[in-house]
């Protein structure tokens, strides 16, 4: 309950006094004061567990499929864009190995409100309503799960965060943001300052508002891209998503 | 099944009831495996994990917290398998008086921090605390070694063994790998060690499905990764790293 004030209050002094734009329009004056005072970019009660057995596999795959996420670097996409759905096995493997999970639930309402059109008739009639389902608090038994993220660690030294999501119908309200913090207290609480987040162009205005920035000691990040030359039996591959990757000989040196 | 069981048991159940109340699985751990692993980093923490892993879904069928129980969680076997560590003579030269040197790479992780620590001090990087530096060591998926061994003329097996490089990669051993500390004495540089180095930690990591491998290259070791099959920022992608607020 606590954490859900303190996430309220931050949201509302990031977003207060900036209104979306749609309701500038379309609203009446006094509840366009409404509106600023309770912004519409503020995130819905939201609960966060770090519980990795809190994190339903199949919920998960969902949740990557809607937002269109894959956990490959350079993953096969199909002609409208899709990736292919994650392997839940797999998942499942790097979930166990991820030293912080992060889930954020809702409640299930929350979520089905986004698609409703009359955005200002929610936020008009919800006055009252609004308050009374904030009351009853979102556990991650009662709640869908519409957020995740995980980083895997040495435990002493360094940590990378992997696969932050957040359904999309809810972004831009503070929940990812969330998520990052989440995970980079868990990390400082055991005495890692080390934390890595490999992201695309389109991520980085994302991290940067997280706290991240370019490594201090101007590092180049570098992937292992290495595809075979030829598709001789001599030389050995794995699939990674879409691309092909060469698996070095084993080799002696001479000398 | 679990002939070991017995052995580990105890430490088990000593967990088992700080897995209930804590909320990240793995703070129960480093605890217990602190004073085994400072001088050494072992890996003795593997087998921890594990059997943690059968126990928690033993409590979540007894106390019906069925969401997540559809999938079983993964067998001990598959993950037993995995991890076989490697050791095998890299190169042999025999010097002119006669000494035999080895060099012997190993992925079994047995390494000390404080030969790790002056090695380190050799290449001049800053120094690091030592039991961070152990506990990074024992939670690496893999950590690869490379040692000099000198055996002098005439002796069979008295050879002098000293830490010459290493390599560790972290990985959630499904998807994404990072490869952090790669570290060759100054005086065994130019030889192709390093490259040996990087290339048994990617045909590891591959050989295990984990196709995301990544590194945070200093810009004088650039080239040398590119040459090794790594490609900076692919497709945009770069690193961002954490800055504490003031």
């Amino acid at each position: 309950m606590a954490m859900k004030g303190r996430a309220m209050a931050a949201a509302a002094a990031v977003h207060g006094g900036y209104p979306p734009t749609k309701l500038h329009s379309s609203l009446p004056s006094p509840l366009r004061i409404a509106a600023r005072i309770k912004p519409n970019t503020a995130p819905p009660p939201i609960s966060i567990s770090t519980n990795p057995a809190h994190a339903n596999l199949h919920h998960l795959k969902e949740l990557y499929a809607i937002c269109n996420h894959s956990c490959q670097r350079f993953p096969n996409t199909d002609a409208a864009g899709r990736v292919e759905p994650v392997d839940v096995l797999k998942l499942r493997t790097a979930i166990a190995h991820s030293s912080v999970v992060v889930s954020a639930f809702t409640k299930p309402e929350f979520l089905t409100n986004q698609s409703s059109t009359g955005a200002e008739v929610t936020s008009f009639t919800g006055i009252g309503g609004y308050w009374i389902t904030k009351v009853a608090p979102v556990t991650p038994a009662n709640g869908t799960l519409i957020g995740f993220g995980r980083a895997v660690s040495d435990l002493g030294l360094t940590a990378s965060i992997y696969d932050v999501t957040v359904h999309p119908a809810l972004r831009r309200r503070g929940i990812g943001r969330m998520i990052v913090q989440r995970i980079v207290r868990m990390l400082t609480n055991r005495d890692i300052y080390d934390i890595a987040a490999l992201c695309s162009h389109d991520q980085r205005p994302f991290f940067k508002a997280c706290g991240f920035g370019d490594d201090t000691l101007g590092s180049t990040t570098m992937v292992y891209t290495r595809s075979p030359s030829s598709y001789s039996k001599d030389e050995e591959m794995i699939s990674a998503g879409g691309k092909l990757l060469l698996v070095p000989s084993p080799r002696e040196l001479t000398k | 099944m679990f002939a070991h069981d017995v052995v580990v048991l105890p430490a088990v159940l000593k967990l088992y009831p700080s897995t209930v109340s804590l909320d990240c699985r793995f703070q129960a751990f480093s605890p217990l495996n602190f004073p085994f692993g400072l001088r050494r980093g072992s890996r003795n923490q593997k087998s921890y994990r594990l059997k943690a892993g059968f126990w928690e879904s033993i409590r979540s069928g007894i106390l019906k917290n069925n969401t997540a129980q559809v999938i079983e969680p993964p067998s001990t076997d598959e993950e037993e398998e995995e991890l076989l560590p490697e050791e095998f003579v890299l190169a042999e030269r025999t010097k002119p008086d006669g000494t035999v040197e080895q060099i012997m790479f190993s992925s079994g992780g047995d390494v000390d921090v404080y030969d790790l620590q002056a090695l380190c001090d050799k290449v001049g990087w800053p120094r690091r605390p030592l039991s961070k530096l152990a506990a990074a060591l024992r939670n690496s998926y893999i950590v690869a070694t490379l040692h000099s061994i000198s055996i002098p003329a005439g002796q069979e097996g008295n050879g002098q063994k000293k830490l010459i490089g290493m390599a560790r990669a972290t990985s959630d051993h499904a998807f994404n790998a990072t490869i952090w500390d790669v570290v060759v004495d100054p005086s065994y540089q130019g030889q192709g060690l390093g490259k040996a180095l990087i290339e048994k930690l990617i045909r590891a990591l591959l050989q295990r499905d984990i196709g995301n491998i990544s590194l945070f290259a200093d810009s004088q070791v650039v080239e040398f990764y590119r040459n090794l099959g790594f490609e900076p920022d692919p497709e945009g992608i770069k690193g961002m790293f954490w800055y504490p607020k003031h």
